[in-house]
This record gives structure tokens, C-alpha cells and sequence, in this order.
């Protein structure tokens, strides 16, 4: 695990071994739900909250969507919860903006919450160091055509 | 286990001041303005120094709704020590923790139990009685083998000895998770507090 992702797991709590302990308990509890076709908020957070740890993006994107499903239907003092989920997952598969958006979304209703401005503290930080490690890589590659380009300038005076 | 060598887990009704007992400890902050429902659960690290030893202690602050309850097996699992917290002046939060400590034996045997009573202050104001006497919680709290411990975050009284103590009587895993702690304690700086899911 590159230490760029350490902070946003940090932020998990769980490390991401703990993904399978959770994963196959809240699963199998959200499809026999599903397929008894009455699926409780419960089952469906758990799983969503399950989801979000992984670390597949199509696994964070499903539990996205459930999350995002909750957020609509589900009362009021439970989006909280959900917005945070949501800025989690968001940033995770690299969509920082969107996870941004979650993020002052939830600080307009709690402007005071440490929690989510932490967060917002670790997406910035990922963005910047993502941002510098683009131009550390272009740097690299300029530097490396140049080499080629004098390597090949050297080869021709001499012949 | 996230850069530190041990891990300490903080449980407890909702509102009994598990968030405030970490802070107190880690930023030595008291916020004294209204609850705010942790979610999930928070995460702080802090360099200590035990018995000629340093070391990097981990706090899982979880949140106390019954909302996570289902997913608290997975935030104390490995828990060295458990700060199993109740209100003082609230009987029910008592009730609730005798429960944790239930669970905690029997899903994770090596973890040491230190209950702690919090809001101490509000007890010796006058402002709240207290609901259940010193002796009661002694008593049970030494039957079960667990360290007793009243607290208050908001005047820091016993805050610092509690995870003094969880440092002195703890003993640390193998030589690698120390490796990976002084990369922590390198690249940041020794205290950190950030929240968690």
C-alpha cells in the first residue's frame, strides 16, 4: 500500500484485511433481503459501509450508489452519516471534487464537526500530493528525452 | 494496525464523552459546546513513553449509536485495551457498559478492561447526582479483573494517569510494528487526530 493512501485509510479506522470479515457477513445479509424483496436502511448501510473499504472501485462505487439511495429516502438525522460515507467512498476512487462537494455539504448543516474537517484536510492534502507527483513524473520524462536527444546529438558528431 | 504498536478502543454509550476523553488526552482540548455524534469512529495516535519504552498508542474513539453497533466487533478486534466508559450520573450508561464488558470476553480475551466513569466534574459541582456509588463500581469492576477509574475531560482530572496506566500495563507486540512506527513518528508529527468512519 503506497503511503499516498495511507491517510484516507487511516481515516477507515479499519484497515483494509478487515474488508473480507465484514464484507461476506453484511452481503449475504443485504441479498437474502433482496431476494425476499425488503431491504431494511439497516442492512443496507451495513453494506454500503462495508462497500466503501474495499479496495476494488467497482465494489466503492456499488456501495455509492446504496449510500446515495439511503441519503434520499432515508429521515433526516441519518444523512449525516451518509454524506460522510459518501465523501469517503468519493475519495477513495479519486473523484476528490465530488467528495469535496459531500464534504462542505455536510459542513453547512455541522460547520463545527472535526470529523468531516479532517477530512476535508486529508482530501486536499491527497489532491496536492497527486498534483506534485504529475509534474515530478513530467519533470522525469522531460528530463529523460532530453538525455535521449543529447545521447543522439553526441552519436552524430561523432560519425 | 495503521503506524501504531498498540491498540486501544474506546466504547461506551452514546454522549458518556468517549470523543472528549480522547481529545482531552491527545490535544489536551476541552470543547465544551454541544454533543456531536461521532460516526463510525475516530482515530488518534500519540507517541508514550513507558517503563524505558516508546511507542506509538493507537485510539479507536467509536461512536456510541446504535446505528454502529453491529460494526463494533470489527473497530475493537485486536484491542489491546478497551476504555470501557459510562456517565456518572447516568445509571443506563452503566447498564450498557457491563454489556461491552460482556462482549469484550468474550470476543477479544487478551484485551485489558479499564472502566472509566466520566464527568466526574458535573458529580462534584453539585450540578448532576451521582447514580451509582463509588464502592458498586469498585466492587464489580474488580471482580471482572478491570481497572477502575473516574474521570473528567473538561478539567483533565485522571485523564493523563488513565493511558498512563494503559501504557505501563501493556505489553508490546513483535519488533516489526516498531519499525513501522518510527516511519509514522518520522513523517508526522507525534500527536495526530484525525476522524474516521
Amino acid at each position: 500500500m503506497s503511503s499516498l493512501y495511507y491517510p484516507l485509510n487511516l481515516l477507515l479506522c479499519i484497515v483494509l484485511i478487515d474488508f473480507c470479515l465484514c464484507f461476506q457477513k453484511y452481503e449475504k445479509v443485504y441479498h437474502e433481503q433482496l431476494n425476499s424483496g425488503n431491504i431494511t436502511q439497516k442492512a443496507q448501510f451495513e453494506y454500503a459501509w462495508c462497500l466503501v473499504r474495499s479496495k476494488y472501485s467497482a465494489d466503492i462505487r456499488k456501495g455509492l450508489i446504496l449510500l446515495e439511495e439511503l441519503f434520499h429516502t432515508d429521515k433526516e438525522e441519518s444523512k449525516r452519516d451518509y454524506l460522510y460515507y459518501l465523501a469517503i467512498g468519493n475519495a477513495r476512487i479519486k473523484e476528490y471534487n465530488k467528495a469535496l462537494q459531500y464534504v462542505r455539504g455536510f459542513l453547512q448543516i455541522e460547520p463545527g464537526n472535526h470529523q468531516v474537517h479532517d477530512l476535508e484536510v486529508v482530501i486536499k492534502r491527497r489532491m496536492e500530493k497527486e498534483g506534485l507527483v504529475g509534474v515530478a513524473l513530467t519533470g522525469g520524462i522531460v528530463l529523460g528525452i532530453g538525455a535521449v536527444v543529447g545521447l543522439a546529438f553526441a552519436l552524430a558528431k561523432k560519425h | 494496525m495503521s503506524g501504531a504498536d498498540f491498540k486501544v478502543v474506546l466504547l461506551g454509550t452514546e454522549a458518556v464523552g468517549k470523543t472528549s476523553l480522547m481529545k482531552r488526552y491527545v490535544q489536551d482540548r476541552f470543547h465544551p459546546r454541544p454533543h456531536i455524534n461521532t460516526i463510525g469512529a475516530a482515530f488518534a495516535s500519540k507517541s508514550v513513553s513507558s517503563r524505558g519504552r516508546q511507542f506509538v498508542m493507537g485510539i479507536w474513539d467509536t461512536a456510541g449509536s446504535e446505528r454502529y453497533y453491529a460494526m463494533s466487533q470489527l473497530y475493537y478486534r485486536d484491542a489491546k485495551a478497551a476504555v470501557v466508559c459510562f456517565d456518572l450520573s447516568e445509571r443506563v450508561t452503566f447498564d450498557r457498559a457491563k454489556q461491552w464488558i460482556i462482549e469484550l470476553r468474550n470476543h477479544e480475551e487478551d484485551c485489558k478492561i479499564y472502566l472509566c466513569g466520566t464527568k466526574k466534574d458535573v458529580i462534584e459541582d453539585g450540578t448532576k447526582a451521582r447514580a451509582i456509588s463509588h464502592e458498586k463500581v469498585l466492587q464489580f469492576s474488580k471482580g471482572i479483573g478491570a481497572v477502575y477509574i473516574e474521570t473528567s475531560s473538561k478539567t483533565g482530572e485522571s485523564v493523563v494517569e488513565l493511558f498512563q496506566l494503559i501504557a505501563d500495563n501493556c505489553e508490546l507486540p513483535s519488533a516489526k510494528g516498531k519499525e513501522e512506527s518510527v516511519k509514522l513518528q518520522l513523517s508526522k508529527k507525534s500527536e495526530t487526530c484525525c476522524s474516521a468512519s
